[in-house]
């Protein structure tokens, strides 16, 4: 035991060791590791070890042209990509006052939504996998895979999609993608229920995520915790409904929540929140319109940004997922910061939460926070 | 409170505000005096702006000063507001926010490491991200990614056909 752990001496019952818990360990997701103090299960000490996964993005968009950051900036998040590029064109819209079509609306709304369900799948797998139910990340995985096989059909990638542009997206909808997609999202729907009996109507998965990190309300704002993680603390808050963007403000839907703020209740608010992303696609597909599916742009090796600052968020499957904007009136962004979804919860509220929990509670605890390395390490 | 009484309340009620600015229906920025961040901060923590969303800095190196950006959000007023101040490039200190909000510390750590902002007071100055790291901080404007990967990794060759 010994060789593996560090050792950093005796309180007065047990020896206290230091334990890396990633980023090797299965149940870490990403390169990312916490360092804990144990004494014996129990968790003294928690620090927070980022920087395996940095790759310099806010560097890298300083050197490249307005319009070729689209290829680069969905490889910041690798399960729900799409929102990177959402952000980055609506900030560039908002900068140069360019209005985007109705249709391409309704279609990055339809876009955002299934990245959000793949999102959600991922998630799904990481509760099952980390209570042992592999069973459930099994099923997710392969569920999401059609999700990828229509994304592959509608943008030629399966996973960083490069399809929302500044003033639209880059293709319309291809003949009978939308007739696949109404069959796709049936299919995740009867695949729900089946989803309720595996997982969430699991008497040991109940039993495991009770009173799991529990937060209320007050400490979820003040540590900026946000999207279903702070919906699962009563706060009825969506920035999909509040901030409008795409085409939410046009569509009818209601937000779910929950009252505890334990693990159960985020992961029954993630359920939950598949049903309404499923039911959005819905509608948006039945209230569609017709036109052109991108606005006029000027020349990309020309296109210049005027200048000015805009912060720009939105409601990713981890909460708020933004960036902040400089343009200083030339071809390529003055400067860039991201602000990931799962930031403060991974690096900051982990420190206080995490205290009093026992070791095979970390995996658990991230999985029902949907902690995200990409998100703090850029 | 819409946005107009929001400016209009912030106006009557802070003195010693530079510039404020609406940025859309949704956002507006402020900018103070480095000596008044503590000041404005708190005042608008007890007017409801209650989420630390962001801090974060841009290098203006031909004005020779950096600008840190102090992002809030108001869950009652749904605003989002932009809260800015210039501070000198050569010595850039600014005091930490870490009693008023605790996240803040992580912020401030993480500012400090990719541009070398002292903050007054947030003594956890390890590195967060880059290990090992002995350049100047990296997302300053006179710091060059190439020349840097060029002298660590050897200059670019392409392969011959």
């Amino acid at each position: 035991m010994s060789e593996i752990l560090t050792y950093l001496g005796k309180d007065e019952e047990y020896e206290v060791y230091e334990l890396f818990f990633g980023p090797n360990h299965p149940g870490m997701s990403g390169n990312f590791s916490y360092i804990l103090t144990v004494d014996g299960h129990t968790i003294k000490k928690v620090s927070p070890d980022p920087g395996l996964l940095h790759r310099g993005f806010e560097k890298l968009v300083e050197r490249r042209l307005w319009l070729q950051n689209i290829a680069l900036i969905p490889r910041i998040c690798v399960p729900e990509p799409d929102i990177n590029e959402m952000v980055y064109s609506t900030a560039i819209e908002k900068l140069c006052h360019i209005d985007v079509p109705l249709r391409a609306s309704y279609i990055r709304t339809i876009v955002l939504e299934m990245a959000r369900l793949s999102a959600f799948l991922f998630g799904f797998g990481g509760i099952g996998g980390t209570t042992g139910l592999y069973t459930a990340s099994y099923w997710s995985i392969s569920d999401r895979d059609y999700l990828l096989d229509l994304f592959e059909w509608l943008t030629g990638a399966r996973v960083y999609h490069m399809y929302i542009l500044p003033g639209g997206v880059r293709r319309d909808l291809p003949n009978g993608w939308t007739e696949k997609l109404k069959e796709t999202i049936d299919y995740l729907q009867k695949r729900l229920n089946e989803y309720d009996r595996l997982i969430y109507n699991n008497p040991l998965v109940i039993k495991r995520l009770k009173g799991l990190g529990k937060i209320e309300k007050e400490l979820a704002i003040e540590y900026g915790i946000t999207g279903p993680n702070l919906k699962a603390t009563g706060v009825k808050y969506d920035i999909r409904k509040m901030v409008p963007y795409a085409a939410y403000d046009k569509i009818d839907f209601d937000i779910p929540s929950q009252n505890e703020g334990d693990g159960l209740a985020r992961a029954i608010q993630r359920r939950e929140e598949f049903q309404l992303s499923l039911d959005i696609i819905r509608k948006a597909l039945k209230d569609i319109p017709d036109g052109p599916v991108r606005a006029n742009m000027p020349n990309p090796l020309k296109f210049k940004v005027p200048k000015g600052e805009v912060y720009v968020k939105i409601e990713s499957a981890r909460g708020e997922h933004a960036y902040y904007i400089v343009s200083d009136g030339g071809d390529k962004p003055y400067r860039m910061a991201v602000r990931g979804g799962s930031y403060t919860a991974g690096l900051i509220l982990a420190q206080k939460v995490l205290v009093g929990c026992r070791i095979e509670d970390v995996a658990l605890w991230m999985a029902t926070m949907d902690i995200c390395p990409p998100d703090f390490d850029r | 409170m819409n946005q107009k009484e929001l400016i209009e309340y912030i106006k009557n009620n802070f003195k010693g505000i530079e510039n404020i600015k609406s940025i859309d229906e949704k956002q507006f920025s402020i900018t103070v005096q480095k000596e008044r961040i503590i000041n404005i901060l708190s005042f608008l923590k007890l007017s409801n702006f209650k989420e630390l969303a962001l801090i974060t800095a841009v290098d203006w190196i031909k004005e020779e000063k950096i600008e840190v950006v102090y992002i809030l959000f108001s869950y009652e007023y749904e605003q989002q507001l932009i809260v800015k101040t210039y501070i000198d490039r050569q010595e850039p200190s600014i005091e930490s926010i870490k009693n008023l909000w605790e996240i803040a510390t992580m912020y401030e750590r993480d500012v400090h490491e990719f541009f070398g902002i002292d903050f007054i007071g947030n003594d956890d100055k390890r590195p967060l991200i880059l290990h090992n790291w002995k350049d100047i901080p990296p997302l300053r404007k006179d710091f060059d990614s190439l020349k840097y990967s060029n002298t660590i990794f050897g200059k670019f060759k392409k392969d011959k056909e």
